[in-house]
This record gives structure tokens, sequence and C-alpha cells, in this order.
């Protein structure tokens, strides 16, 4: 990039004005420097204070063991059952969303023509537009009224938050397959499927991965789904998805908006388990991108 | 490029899909499950591990708010609903052959925050009324300071703190400010929920306490319980009688026993609010809590021995947590309410 | 590409005809049917929120829309309060966040030193990672002390005669939520813009540094303008998150029933009214009117979403066959 104290008008034939160009430059580039600064400081300020409020409550106890709730819902106890509760219905969520959003990313990149692969990538971004409180409400109104809050609801409801996520992100991934191998595929005379099954999906297992981890990493900290489908959990441990499984986010939210100084404290230290978890999976889904981007395009 | 060997079978898809198309099946659960009012909620926080040493069942609760709960027993979302504010008739016609328990006694008070203002700062009906309308908006209003001779009020502002959910403790306050302001009766009205012209909305007793405890200048108006376990200053509320009885079990048992008639139990609710005068010691905000269940489901057995527990031996832990142990006589209805379950 | 990573024919195994026969056409339609399935699930979550509002609708209709009480006792119920406040708040985090993410594109793909470009961008995205239940968390605890305590004071003894900024400092406020939606929203809006920036042809910057112009010139008049189409659509997205957010929203902006025009006073959006209210509505009319909020919701973020993808497909295209 040519800096304006090198450029040749600027050193030799210093037009009118320049002064007051160079002084806007600066005031230009200073600028944009101070939002990008402002926008990683934000991010610091949060994660800094999840951190240091957070890490004081933080501990192998609190991490390990049931809530033991005193009468006015002060957790003497710990967190173990939203850990395992969350980790249950991300699985599930995952379990359905993600072979479905695979195979409508193979639909429409290996069937599907050119218009209808447009209506289904619009139909999975107006998808992912839905505010999620009204997936939460949608769930509700179809599994939960005249049955129960169960694990099995609220893994519905992120599973519709995930699908497209992976629904687009396996879209494009598998839209940057290179064509010859699939034309290496059709020399050997193999059929479309056995293409798809043999060549395509393999060549993109890191950019589907990395859908999937992306779409994890989103529904890990998903509250408004959770609220009506899987909020009303005992404070034991249970793993039975007929049934209303504890979770983070639901603990954050109610912890948060509590009067007790202790039960802020084991919001902090509860957020900074989830943050963790999903920096953590963000950065992960981020490597294999690149990785995977970069192993497509050579 | 290396092309990994990856089988992605059939097989494997199938199966996930399988997986997800047994979403709807639902698993069993032993215990009960309730929602609704959270002034009652640590009575059960308590009850739980009491009823279960006693050889009950698991009994999970989540504590929504008595709105919530009449809409979840409605939908058959829970085995019971929990409500400091009986049914309306809407409500009974919705929830369908539902009957609701007197099974907790307790009281709202008022609760506030503001720098430089002593505890039990003292209020009437009325004042409270134009609190919450916005008529008083400094807390050196000349009506504030009447009531409190010698005491020096700020002229901070005053953010009164209402709950959005729909509440047992809304019903009880606007019931209560309905029967002695006629003003406010024909503006707002008594409901779960009402349309309060102003002021800061939170969830529940425990985000009303967090409003609070973070806004100065507020005021809110909370179940004493989580008044008395939150530290906060509250006040005192004049009755009927002109006195200002301190909010305790005294006051609130008070209360209760200038009930002239129980009502039958199971059907229709019992205010408590404004007791007539001839109580000189009754506290003005007293409120019964109700357990709401539909008269047969397939729990019913499970939930009439838990109902007969709670307004029986359940009322003991009551007095710790500023509940009022039931009068007699409602615990004779409850008991013949609750056997009527099936 | 090394032609011996290719499968072989033998690793392959040509399949019998019975693989073809049942595979072929069991993958067609199975991936079929998951894209339709995804409209399906559209359509399924807009009769749903369509049918469980119809009885709002039929006794509100679209007065609806410009009533301003939320009033159980008497069954009077109107959405104009809680409109006005997902405008409000969301209008404001937008008006922060696009100028900001112009900047921060603008630093991205322009200013940075090759080092620092990917760590700065990852750095902002991660900030759209952070869920919303712990910048709801952080704005109760953190930024709403300091706001009712320092900024908005100060704002007051400044401002104060501007009815925006014209009630006493609050923790809880329109002005708490908007800053936690602007927090929300840039990494959105950067992600597009930067994408936009970034596919400035370079002849035309390097024309522009021939023509003597100074890289602020070369970005106002060559960059931007390229990008104009990608801001749009990258704010109209961040929009959409905006409006759509109710639980930190919720956790800070003191859920009142009303909306006052002042910055520092409580107020309520949409989504946020539908997290507080919908488990206790009343039944039937209180619980519709809550639907009929979800309703108002789903179509304008569906109408913004729609907006920006259009927009956005619409500048791929015409920067593809420029």
């Amino acid at each position: 990039m040519p800096d304006t104290e090198l450029h040749p008008l600027g050193r030799f034939a210093p037009p009118p004005g320049m002064r007051r160009r160079r002084w806007l430059d600066r005031g230009f580039t200073a600028g944009a420097t101070a939002a990008a600064l402002l926008a990683v400081a934000v991010l610091a300020l949060v994660i800094a204070s999840v951190l240091i409020n957070g890490a004081p409550a933080l501990s192998w106890r609190f991490l390990t063991h049931n809530p033991h709730t005193s009468a006015f819902g002060v957790n003497t106890g710990g967190i173990a059952n939203a850990i395992v509760g969350s980790a249950i219905l991300i699985a599930l969520a995952s379990g359905m969303a993600v072979p479905a959003g695979i195979l409508v990313g193979v639909f429409s990149t290996q069937f599907a023509g050119s218009r209808t692969a447009r209506s289904i990538r619009f139909a999975l971004d107006v998808l992912n537009g839905v505010p999620t409180i009204v997936t939460g409400v949608f769930v509700f109104g179809v599994l939960v009224i005249g049955g129960r809050q169960s694990g099995w609801a609220g893994a519905v409801a992120l599973a519709i938050v995930e699908l497209p996520i992976v629904g687009r992100s396996a879209e494009e991934v598998l839209t940057l397959v290179p064509e010859r191998l699939r034309e290496a595929g059709l020399a050997l005379g193999l059929r479309r499927w056995r293409i798809i099954v043999s060549i395509i999906l393999p060549t993109a297992v890191g950019g589907l991965l990395t859908g999937a981890v992306l779409a994890v990493a989103r529904v890990a900290g998903e509250t408004a789904p959770l609220i009506f489908t899987t909020s009303f959990a005992g404070p034991g441990l249970s793993v039975n998805p007929g049934g209303s499984l504890a979770n983070l986010p639901v603990t954050i939210f109610d912890l948060s908006e509590s009067p007790s100084p202790t039960s802020h404290a084991q919001a902090w230290a509860a957020a900074l388990v989830l943050i963790l978890g999903v920096l953590i999976l963000s950065l992960i889904a981020r490597v294999l991108h690149d990785r995977s981007v970069a192993a497509l395009r050579r | 490029m290396r092309v990994r060997r990856f089988r992605l079978s059939a097989a494997t898809i199938l199966a996930a899909l399988g997986l997800a198309a047994c979403g709807s099946a639902g698993g069993g659960f032993a215990g009960l499950e309730g929602a609704g009012s959270t002034l009652v909620a640590p009575l059960l926080n308590v009850w739980q591990p009491e009823y279960a040493r006693s050889g009950g069942v698991t009994v999970s609760y989540d504590p929504i708010g008595s709105g919530g709960g009449i809409e979840q027993i409605t939908a058959r979302t829970v085995d019971f609903g929990a409500s400091d504010a009986p049914m309306t008739p809407a409500q009974a016609r919705a929830c369908g052959a539902c009957v609701e328990i007197p099974w907790a006694l307790a009281a709202t008070d008022v609760a506030y925050h503001v720098g430089g203002v002593p505890n039990r700062l003292r209020f009437s009906g009325p004042v409270l009324a134009a609190i919450w309308t916005g008529a008083i908006t400094r807390w050196n209003a000349p009506a504030l300071e009447r009531l409190n001779p010698g005491v020096h009020l700020p002229p901070t502002r005053i953010v009164p703190i209402h709950r959005t959910d729909g509440s047992g403790d809304t019903f009880a306050f606007s019931d209560y400010l309905s029967k002695v302001s006629p003003s406010f009766a024909t503006a707002i009205g008594h409901a779960t929920t009402v349309n309060w012209p102003g002021g800061i909305g939170a969830a529940g007793n425990a985000g009303v306490g967090g409003a609070l405890a973070g806004t100065n200048g507020s005021i809110a108006y909370i179940a004493i319980a989580y008044v008395l376990a939150n530290h906060f200053d509250y006040g005192l509320i004049e009755n009927a009688a002109g006195r200002f009885p301190v909010p305790g079990l005294p006051s609130i048992s008070a209360a209760a026993a200038a009930l002239t008639a129980v009502p039958h139990s199971g059907r229709g609710g019992i205010s408590l609010t404004d007791p007539p005068a001839t109580a000189p010691g009754a506290y003005p905000i007293s409120t019964f809590t109700y357990v709401i269940v539909p008269r047969a489901s397939r729990r019913g057995r499970v939930i009439v021995r838990f109902i007969d527990w709670a307004v029986t031996r359940g009322q003991r832990s009551g007095p710790a947590l500023d509940f009022a142990p039931l009068p007699r006589r409602i615990v004779a209805a409850d008991r013949a309410a609750a056997a009527a379950i099936r | 590409m090394d032609p011996s990573t290719v499968p072989a024919p033998d690793r392959l195994r040509l399949t019998g005809r019975f693989g073809d026969r049942v595979a072929e056409p069991a993958l067609r339609a199975g991936s079929a049917a998951a894209a339709a399935g995804v409209v399906l699930l559209l359509l399924w979550i807009a009769a749903t929120v369509v049918n469980q509002s119809g009885a709002a609708v039929g006794q509100f209709g679209l007065g609806f829309l410009l009533h301003q009480r939320w009033d159980p006792v008497h069954g009077i119920y109107g959405a104009l309060d809680d409109i006005l406040g997902t405008l409000v708040s969301s209008l404001i985090a937008l008006a922060l966040a696009t100028p900001l993410a112009i900047a921060i594109s603008v630093y991205l793909t322009e200013l940075a030193p090759p080092s620092v470009r990917r760590p700065v961008a990852i750095l902002v995205e991660l900030l759209a990672a952070i869920p919303s239940v712990i910048l709801g968390l952080w704005g109760i605890l953190v930024l709403g002390p300091f706001l009712a305590d320092d900024l908005e004071p100060l704002l007051r003894s400044a401002f104060g005669w501007l009815p925006i900024f014209g009630s006493s400092p609050s923790p809880f406020g329109v002005l708490n939520a908007a800053l936690i939606l602007t927090i929300m929203t840039v990494p959105i809006v950067t992600t597009v813009t930067r994408e936009m920036c970034a596919a400035t042809p370079p002849e035309l910057k390097d024309a522009a540094y021939a023509l003597g112009a100074t890289r602020a010139e070369m970005v106002t008049m060559v960059v931007l303008p390229g990008a104009r189409r990608g801001i749009l659509a990258g704010a109209i997205l961040g929009l959409g998150r905006a409006l759509g957010e109710a639980i930190a929203v919720t956790q800070v902006i003191g859920n009142a029933d009303q909306f006052r025009v002042s910055l520092f006073a409580p107020g309520g959006t949409l989504a946020g009214q539908i997290a507080a209210q919908y488990q206790s509505a009343n039944p039937g009319l209180g619980q519709s009117a809550v639907m009929y909020l979800a309703l108002i919701l789903l179509a304008s973020s569906v109408i913004v979403n729609g907006a920006a993808r259009l927009i956005v497909a619409r500048a791929a295209r015409r920067s593809g066959s420029a």
C-alpha cells in the first residue's frame, strides 16, 4: 500500500490544500483504528468481567455438585446438573439438525436446479432470521401445551436454531468441492449417490464439521428457545430428556435476576463456564474453517 | 489433495433421522411437577426435601409467577399450579374442572432502596396508590413527610417497581390498593397483571429484588419473606384501625383471624387484604396462596397425599420463612376439598 | 492435484445394481425431503403463530399496532409501546453499530498491518459468539451501574434540555438495552461490510492512488461507494438481530409497559414482552395478544432478513459479473 509520504505527487508537487488533506487522512486512520480498538476493548471488557467476577466462585465443587438451594433460591451447591443438561440438549439438537442440515446442503448443491437452490438458500436465511423467542413460543405451542416441558422440546427448539446454520455452511462448502472430482467419478462410471457419499462428502468433511461446530457454539448459549420448553428442572441431576433438563443459559438467566450477591457470583461463574465453552468452540470452528477452505481451494 | 475415506453410509443418516423422529416420545417422571407463585417458592424449597424425607415423592417446582401457574395448570403441562391469586371466573372456566385450595398464608410488603432514608418508613394505602400511579414522584412529597414526622426525606425521584409476570403479589397489592383508593380501582383495578402507568418491571420476587437492589430511589412490592431474607428496608403500612403493624406472623395471623366466614374451600378466593378496623393488629396486605389442581388426573392420588401433608405437617416449616400457619377451619376445609380429587 | 490421491477404482468398489437402485433414489428423496422440510418448518411456524394470534387479530385488527395500552384487567391490548421501544432500541443500536462497523472494516481491509489483521478480525467475530444471556448479565451488573452513576448523570447535566436525556438516571432502561444491542450487532454488520470492502477491485484503488488520492480519499471515493449495498445489507441484518433479541433486552430494559421519550427511562420491546409475558398471560385473549406480538415480530424479521439477503445476493451477482 503506498504511503502518502512516499507518494510521488505528495513529495514533489504538493497540490493546494495538501496539508489539510494529510491531516484529514491521519484523522481518518486514527478514527478507523480507534473503532477497531474499541470493538476489541469491549470484548476484552466483557470477558474480563466474566473472568474476574466468575473465577472466585468457580471451584471443583461448583462444577461437580448439584444445586443445593436454600429457601430463597440461593444455591449453596453447584451447577453440575445444568452442565450435564446443556450437554444432553446440545447433543440431541445436533443429532437432529446436523444430518438434516447436511442433507439440505446435499440436495441444493447436487440435485436441485439453480433456481430451486436459490429458494432453499433463501428459506434457510429466513429461518435463520426467525427470532429465537418465536422459535421457543412455537415449540411450546406444538410440543409442550397439553404435554410437559421436556428435554426433547428444548432440543427440538435448539435444532430449529441450528438447522439453517448447518444447512447454509454445508451448502457453501459443498459448492467449493472442485468440479473435476465429480467428473473423475463420472469418468469411473460411478452413479451420483456414490460420488456424493464417497467423494464429495469426504472431501468436504472439514467444512461440514465447521458448520456443525459453529451451530453448536451458537446454540450452547441460546436462552430464548429454552425458557418455555425446558426451564422447570428440579435441583437433582437428570439425564432423562423425557422430563425438563436443567441447562446453563436458563440457570444464568435466573441467577442474573436475583438480588443476592451470592447468586450474582454464581451467575458469573456459570457464565465463565459457558463462555469458555462457546469461545473454544468458536475458535475450533474458525481453525477448521480456514483449514478446510484452504484444502478445498488448493 | 488427500481424499480421506469417510463412509457416511445411508444407515448412519437413517439412524440419525430415526433419532430425530422419536423426538416426541416422552419419558416418565415419578415425582410431581408444579409451577407458579414465587411468593410460595421459599416454602416449597423447604418442603421438597422434608416431604421426600417423610416418604413422599420428589416434587419439582418452577417459580414462574402465579399467572404462569394458572396458565400452566390450564394447559396441563404441570401436575399442580400455585397461585396467590384465586382464578378469575374466566380462568376457572378455561382450567376446566380445577380445584383451588389455600395451602399457605403470607403477606406482601413494600420495600425500598433510597440513600439516606431509614428502615420502617410509614405509608398509607392511598399514598402507595399515588406512588404507583405516578401522582407522587419524590421521596420528600408532603404526603410522605406528613406520615413520617421528624424523618428527613431526600428529594430523590421515586422509581416504583412492579412485576412483569402474572403475580399473586401484584394481585394482593392491587386488590388492596383498589379497596383503599377508588381512583386506583377505576383506573387500574386488580388482577395478577395490571397496566401500571410507569416504573420498572421485573420478573418474579427475585427479579423485583434484583431491580430494587440495583436502583436508587426505588420502591417495590415484594413478598415479606423475600424482604426479610434480603435485608431490604421495608415500610409499615397503615391498616383500617389507623395503626402501623409490623409485617410478621402475629399481624398476618390477626388478619386471617378477622375472617368472618370461610367460603367453601376449593372454589373461589378468600381476600384477606384491608381487614376491618375491628382487628387493630391485622396486617393490611396478607394473602392466602393456593394450589390449583385438576379435579381428576392421572396423578390425582399422589397430589392428594402431597396437599394433605402440606396443609398439616408442612405448615410447621412456615414460621421460619414468615408464612403464618393456616387457621384450623381452613385446614379442615382444605382436607375436605383435597379428598374430592381423583 | 496429485493424481495418486484420487480414490482408485478398486477402493471405490463399483457396487452392483442393487445399491444404485436403492441408494440413488433414497439419497435424492431423503435430501429433497430435508430441503422441503426447511420450507415446511417455516410455514408451520408461521401458521402456528397466525393461528394462535387469531383471536387477538380478530378482536383488535390492525388497530393493535397503533394502540398504546396493555391492560389485562380490562382486556385491552395494544402493541404501540412495544413497537416504539423495539424501534428506538434497535435503531440506536444500528446508528452506533454501523459507523463503527464501517470503520472496523476499513481498518481491517486497508489500514491494519497484515499480522494484526487476522487476530483482530477473529476477535470481532468472537464478539458475536458471546451468549446474549451473558451480555445481559454484564448489562445488569456492570453496564447498568456505570450508566446510572456515571454516564447518564453526565449526559443529563450536559444535554438535559433534550427530552431524550430528560429523566433521572436508571440502571435499567432503553439506553442500556440499546448499548447491549450495539455490542451484538457490530460483529454482524462488520462481517458483511468487510467482505464488501475487501471485494473492491485493486485496479480501482490503484487508479485512485495514481490520481493522487490520499488513503482517506481513496476509501471514501472508491471503497465505500463500492461497498454501499453491502453496508446497507449488513445494517439491515444487524437490525434483524436487534429486533429479535429477547433475553438480554428483558434483562436490562426495565420492562415498562409504556414507551417514554427519555432513553434513561425503562421501556419494553416486542421480543422482551413475549419473554416476560407468555408464560403468565391470561388464557384466551391475553395469550392471543402475546402471540400477536410474536406475529408482528416474525413478520418484521422475515421482511428485514429477506430484504438483506436480496440486497446481498444482488450485490454479489453484480460484483461477480463486473
